[in-house]
């Protein structure tokens, strides 16, 4: 967890890139791993209807990135943004989400059985690999009724209110994993059918420096599938 | 680029590619565009004569150069030099604000020497020098054109091999307000050529 986030402090102070430059492409990357593993044909939804559940943090942003690439990709997002950061970066993306008629539920829907009726994959943009100790409300029932869903749930970096590190045995249980910049320890729990890798930004030196040893990405693409 | 010109085909040992980038956005677009191209493996190399003041602009250079991109300090005006060195050029010298920054220098200068050199040119929106409408006549003459977000008008008379257009941000409702029609991307792609 130290390492990621001492990667990111480089990025932001060294290489002087912006939040919403790397938020950008790590949504682009999220959106696009989702179309290669659930292509909208392959829904048993009659509309590819994605729910994207977005927490209080980066990861949220991630996920109303995702969210907005996925309109364009052509599926029918729904996003649920309970706690949102009164900053400039977090309004502006969530104004574009609204202006291309993205919904944003007004509440969480209680039963996991709704879910599945609704939407065919939900994203679980909740914590990020920044998330440490006890999971506050309204996550924690969030993530209680998200366990009991049937459809696949696809987590952005790391399942939510896993342990960055060690993973979480009784926890959310997703069907793919999208590791930004590197795959975290928690990666080595995952169960799920699909690993991606995105957020394919790191410059060279920094990849060396922290002997990150990423595999190659296929030409411009900005995932990787790693299993 | 990477279509029109894949890293198996370029004709020299070394994938370099010359990025030379204007004062105003199109050459912010430009900078954006080598980092991208050093993460795909090319060789960038920069010229950035004027740069602007503005911070956005100026991080992006940061970040080309904490990415080992070269930037030179002057284009040789003999274009042998540029024809040897590099396999393509990428003009992100003016985009559709051209009237203001054309005749002005080192613009003008810039585009006299593109307007010679026999390596590709892949023009970034709008063939540098061209007025947004109408065209240019005796300005440069891209070999690859990347229209961005939609074609300008201008580009009905692009000469050149391949015409892309990129730049797929632009929500349904601003496409059929200003009735752009732009073409469908294929699947997740980002790129789409015409």
């Amino acid at each position: 967890q130290e390492e990621a986030q001492a990667i990111d402090q480089e990025l932001f102070t060294d290489y002087k890139f912006s939040v919403d430059q790397l938020m950008e492409l790590a949504g682009l990357s999220c959106a696009t791993a989702i179309a290669k593993a659930y292509p909208p044909s392959s829904f048993t939804t009659s509309q590819p209807a994605v729910l994207v559940v977005c927490g209080p943090g980066n990861n949220g942003g991630d996920g109303l990135v995702c969210a907005r690439h996925l309109k364009m990709f052509g599926y029918l997002p729904t996003v649920y943004y309970p706690k949102r950061p009164s900053k400039p970066l977090f309004e502006g993306l969530t104004t574009q989400c609204k202006k291309m008629d993205i919904p944003f539920l007004p509440e969480f829907p209680t039963e996991a059985a709704f879910i599945d009726e609704l939407y065919g994959l939900v994203v679980d943009a909740i914590f990020g690999f920044s998330f440490k100790g006890a999971v506050r409300e309204p996550f924690g029932s969030i993530l209680s009724t998200l366990e009991r869903v049937t459809v696949p749930i696809a987590s952005i970096d790391i399942p939510s209110g896993w342990d960055v590190e060690k993973g979480k045995a009784d926890g959310l249980q997703p069907d793919m994993l999208i590791s930004l910049t590197a795959p975290k320890k928690a990666a080595m729990h995952f169960a799920g059918r699909y690993h991606f890798l995105g957020g394919r930004f790191v410059p060279p030196a920094l990849q060396e420096k922290y002997a990150l040893n990423l595999p190659a990405y296929p030409g411009t693409d900005c995932v990787l599938q790693l299993t | 680029l990477l279509q029109a010109f894949p890293l198996p085909s370029l004709p020299r040992k070394q994938p370099t590619v010359l990025v030379v980038c204007g004062p105003a956005q199109n050459g912010a677009i430009g900078l954006v565009c080598a980092r991208h191209l050093r993460v795909f493996d090319y060789e960038p190399t920069i010229f950035y004569p004027k740069r602007s003041p503005d911070p956005l602009y100026r991080d992006f250079t940061t970040q080309c150069e904490k990415m080992d991109i070269p930037f030179l300090s002057y284009l040789p005006t003999e274009v042998q030099l540029i024809n040897d060195a590099y396999n393509a050029v990428v003009d992100a010298v003016l985009g559709a604000e051209a009237e203001v920054g054309e005749g002005r220098e080192p613009c003008a200068a810039i585009l006299a020497t593109l307007k010679h050199i026999r390596i590709p040119i892949v023009s970034l929106d709008v063939p540098s020098g061209w007025d947004a409408e109408s065209g240019g006549s005796g300005g440069i003459s891209p070999d690859v054109l990347v229209s961005l977000a939609a074609p300008k008008e201008c580009a009905r008379r692009f000469l050149g091999r391949q015409h892309f257009v990129a730049g797929r941000f632009l929500p349904y409702d601003v496409q059929k307000k200003f009735e752009l029609n732009p073409p469908e991307y294929p699947g997740t792609e980002c790129v789409v050529a015409l």
